[in-house]
C-alpha cells in the first residue's frame, strides 16, 4: 500500500512540476499606442522568438551568426530561432486561437502571400503596427508598393517586409551563348532545342509564377491592375496568349511536355545532371550558394526576360496575436530592417538576397557599401533587374492558373 | 533449417550470400550517406565524389539549437520509454493471460492509434492539451509520443509474456514467493529480450515523429527531427547526409546506455 502511494505521490510531483507558465502580456492596444523610445526600453533584456522555416544553412547563419549577437549587443535581447515549416506554425496559431490561448510561444513569423491572407483572414496578426518602426518610416515608406499589397491582399500594416527577390532564369553557359531575351526569343530557343527545358508543375509556386509572366505579356497594358486585386476581365484578355504559347512549347520540352518537374527542387536536379540546361526560381541570387556547394555547375549564369519582365515577391515579418512579448517583436523587426541588418542580408556568403530598403532614401554611404557588394558572378546588375521588376500578382491568378493549367495543358 | 541446408551441402553457399545482401542492403548505403556528407556536388554518373569538404558538417555543429536538441531528443525518448514499459507491462500480462468479455474490443481499442493517421489525432490533440496547460511542453511531447509507441509496445510484451507462460510462476507462487519477488526474478530476466526491443522500437518511434512533435511542442521543445526536417527542401545533400548520419547514432547511443543500466540492475537483484 505504501509502495503504491509513493508511486502516485512522485508521479502527482512529476505533473505538477511540468504545469503551464503562465506570463503576464500587456495588452495590445497598450503596446500600440506606446511610443517608440517606451517600446524599445520596454523590451530590453527580453527574449524574442523567431520562427521561419529552417532548411537553408545561409539564411539560418545569417540569423544565428550575424543578427543574434548585433541584437544582443545593441538592444540587450535574445533571440531565439525556431526552424518550423510556415505550414506547421499557422496551424499552431489557428488551433490557439480557437482554444483561445492568449500567452503564445511565437512573437515573430515569417510569412507572405498566402499564408498572410489567411492569417489574415482569421486574425491570427497582432495589430498595425508597422508604421511604428523607425528604419520602416525612414527607408521604405507608407505609401511604398510593397508596404500597401502583398499578393493582392491589403497589408494594413499588419506585417513588415523584410526582403524582396526576383524571377530569373539560370541557364549553362558552356552550353548557350546567348540566353534570350523576351517570351518569343525564349519560344524560339525552346523549339530550337527540344528536350532542354522545361518548367515546375504549377502546383510548385516557381511553375505557377512562370506561367504568371505569360499572363502578364498577354494582358499588355492592363496587367499594372492585377496587383491590387483579382479581376476577371484582365484574365479574359490575356489567357488566349498564356494557353497558345503553353500549347506551342509542349512538344519541345523535356519529355514532350507529358510530365513536368513536380517542385523547384527536381528541376534543379535535372539541371545539376544536364538534363536541362535552363533552370529558373525567385532570388536572383540564389545560384551562388548552389555553385558553391557543387550543386550547379560553375558556368551557371542568369538572364531575366526583358519583355514583360521579372515578377517580384516580398516577404514578411509579422508579430502573432498572442506574442508573449510584442514589443521585443517590433524591436527586432525594426533591427532587421535597418540598412546594416538589409546589407548584411545581401552578402552572398550569408543569405545573399535582395534588400526592401528604398535605394534613394539610404544616406550616402549605405548607397554606397551596397553598390560595393558583390553578389557573384551569377548575378545580375541591379539596374538591368529593377529596370525589368514586374509586381506579384495576387493570389486569385495563382488559383486560376492551377484550376486551367491542369485542364487545358497537363490532360490535353 | 540448418540441417536441411547442410544436407544439401550448400550451407556454405547460402551463408555468403546472406552476407553479400546484408552488406548490400545494410552497410553500403550507410557507406553511401557518409560519403556523402563528405562530398561537395557528387552527381550520378560519378563513382566516386570529385571533391571532399566538411561544409555540411560544418553547417550541422554551428547550428546553436544542434545541443540542446540533442539532449532533448534523448530526454524525450528516455520518458518514452519508461512510461510505455510502465504501461505496457501490466496490460500486456492481462491480456496474454486473461480472458474475459470485451477482450477483442479492449485489443482492437488499444491498437487504435497506429490505424488513424498521426496528422488528425495532432490537431485534435493540440486543443486539448492546450485547455490541459500541456501544450509547448516536453510532458505533452511525451504524451503525444505514446500514440505511436504504446500500440507497437504493448504487443512486443504480449508476445513475450505468452512465450513465458504462466507455470514458472505458478511454482514460485507454491514456494512462497510474493508478487515482487516473482516480478524480479522470473519474469524480469526472461522477458529481457521483449524489453530490450521494446526499448529499441519505441525510441526509434519516438526519434522520428515530426509532425506530432512540431504541433504538440510548437517549436519549444526542440527535438532533432524538428531540426533536421526543414534540411529537405533544401539542395545541399552534404547537410542532409551529415543530419541522417547523427540520426541512425542516437538510437545506438541509447541502446548502449540502457544495456549498461540493464546489466547494472540484474546485478543487484541477483544479489539480493
Amino acid at each position: 500500500m505504501k509502495i503504491k502511494f509513493m508511486f502516485c505521490m512522485l508521479a502527482l510531483f512529476f505533473i505538477v512540476a511540468c504545469a503551464n507558465k503562465d506570463i503576464n502580456t500587456s495588452s495590445k492596444e497598450d503596446v500600440l499606442t506606446k511610443d517608440w523610445n517606451e517600446i524599445a526600453k520596454t523590451s530590453k533584456g527580453t527574449e524574442v522568438n523567431l520562427f521561419m522555416w529552417g532548411g537553408d544553412e545561409g539564411i539560418n547563419q545569417y540569423i544565428d551568426e550575424w543578427a543574434k549577437p548585433q541584437l544582443k549587443e545593441e538592444y540587450g535581447i535574445t533571440l531565439k530561432r525556431q526552424p518550423m515549416n510556415t505550414e506547421e506554425f499557422m496551424q499552431k496559431l489557428l488551433t490557439e486561437k480557437k482554444a483561445n490561448k492568449r500567452n503564445g510561444t511565437i512573437d515573430v513569423i515569417w510569412i507572405n502571400g498566402a499564408n498572410f491572407k489567411n492569417a489574415k483572414q482569421a486574425d491570427l496578426l497582432f495589430g498595425s503596427f508597422s508604421q511604428k518602426l523607425p528604419n520602416f518610416q525612414k527607408y521604405i515608406g507608407t505609401d511604398n508598393q510593397i508596404a500597401l499589397f502583398d499578393q493582392g491582399t491589403k497589408i494594413d500594416g499588419l506585417e513588415a517586409p523584410w526582403g524582396n527577390v526576383q524571377y530569373v532564369f539560370h541557364y549553362n553557359s558552356t552550353h548557350i551563348d546567348n540566353p534570350p531575351s523576351s517570351l518569343e526569343e525564349l519560344k524560339k530557343w525552346i523549339q530550337d532545342h527540344p528536350g532542354k527545358f522545361t518548367y515546375p508543375n504549377v502546383s510548385d509556386f516557381t511553375g505557377n509564377t512562370f506561367v504568371k509572366h505569360l499572363l502578364v505579356k498577354g494582358t499588355g497594358e492592363k496587367s499594372a491592375l492585377m496587383a491590387e486585386e483579382y479581376n476577371k476581365e484582365v484574365i479574359q484578355s490575356g489567357e488566349k496568349y498564356v494557353w497558345n504559347y503553353l500549347k506551342e512549347i509542349k512538344p519541345d520540352l523535356w519529355r514532350e511536355g507529358e510530365t513536368y518537374p513536380e517542385s523547384l527542387t527536381k528541376l534543379d536536379t535535372l539541371y545539376s545532371q544536364g538534363e536541362v540546361w535552363m533552370t529558373m526560381g525567385f532570388n536572383e541570387a540564389r545560384a551562388e550558394s548552389l555553385i558553391e556547394n557543387g550543386t550547379f555547375p560553375k558556368s551557371t549564369k542568369s538572364f531575366v526576360l526583358e519583355d514583360p519582365g521579372s515578377i517580384s515577391n516580398t516577404h514578411y515579418l509579422s508579430i502573432p496575436f498572442n506574442s508573449p512579448n510584442p514589443e521585443g517583436a517590433m524591436t527586432v523587426i525594426n533591427f532587421l530592417e535597418s540598412p546594416e541588418a538589409q546589407i548584411a542580408k545581401m552578402d552572398p556568403t550569408l543569405w545573399g538576397e535582395g534588400t526592401v530598403l528604398n535605394f534613394n532614401m539610404l544616406n550616402k554611404m549605405d548607397q554606397k557599401q551596397i553598390k560595393k557588394i558583390n553578389r557573384g558572378d551569377s548575378v545580375l546588375s541591379a539596374e538591368l533587374l529593377s529596370n525589368n521588376k514586374l509586381p506579384d500578382l495576387d493570389t486569385g491568378y495563382t488559383e486560376w492558373i492551377n484550376n486551367e493549367w491542369a485542364k487545358r495543358i497537363l490532360e490535353q | 533449417m540448418r540441417f536441411v541446408f547442410t544436407r544439401l551441402g550448400k550451407r556454405e553457399l547460402v551463408t555468403s550470400l546472406m552476407v553479400v545482401i546484408f552488406i548490400a542492403f545494410f552497410i553500403l548505403p550507410f557507406v553511401v550517406v557518409t560519403l556523402k556528407s563528405f562530398s561537395v556536388g557528387w552527381r550520378f554518373p560519378e563513382l566516386l565524389p570529385q571533391a571532399y569538404s566538411l561544409n555540411g558538417w560544418q553547417s550541422i555543429f554551428r547550428d546553436p539549437s544542434l545541443r540542446e536538441s540533442i539532449v532533448t531528443t534523448l530526454m524525450v525518448g528516455l520518458y518514452v520509454v519508461l512510461l510505455n514499459l510502465l504501461l505496457s507491462l501490466p496490460a500486456a500480462k492481462i491480456l496474454s493471460i486473461c480472458s474475459f468479455k470485451g477482450k477483442s474490443i479492449i485489443e482492437i481499442a488499444l491498437l487504435s492509434p497506429i490505424l488513424i493517421p498521426g496528422m488528425l489525432l495532432a490537431m485534435g490533440l493540440q486543443f486539448t492539451m492546450i485547455r490541459f496547460g500541456l501544450a509547448d511542453q516536453i510532458l505533452g511531447v511525451v504524451l503525444v509520443h505514446l500514440i505511436p509507441t504504446l500500440p507497437y509496445a504493448i504487443r512486443i510484451m504480449r508476445a513475450g509474456y505468452e512465450r513465458l507462460g504462466t507455470s514458472l510462476g505458478e511454482q514460485a507462487s507454491v514456494l512462497g514467493a510474493g508478487p515482487y519477488l516473482r516480478f524480479f526474478t522470473i519474469s524480469l530476466p526472461l522477458l529481457l529480450p521483449s524489453i530490450r526491443s521494446l526499448m529499441l522500437l519505441t525510441f526509434v518511434i519516438s526519434l522520428g515523429q515530426y509532425a506530432l512533435t512540431a504541433i504538440i511542442g510548437g517549436g519549444n521543445v526542440m527535438t532533432l527531427s524538428l531540426l533536421y526536417y526543414p534540411y529537405f527542401s533544401s539542395s545541399n545533400e552534404a547537410v542532409i547526409a551529415g543530419f541522417s548520419i547523427l540520426f541512425a547514432l542516437l538510437p545506438l547511443l541509447f541502446i548502449g546506455g540502457v544495456e549498461i543500466v540493464l546489466r547494472l540492475v540484474i546485478r543487484a537483484v541477483n544479489r539480493v
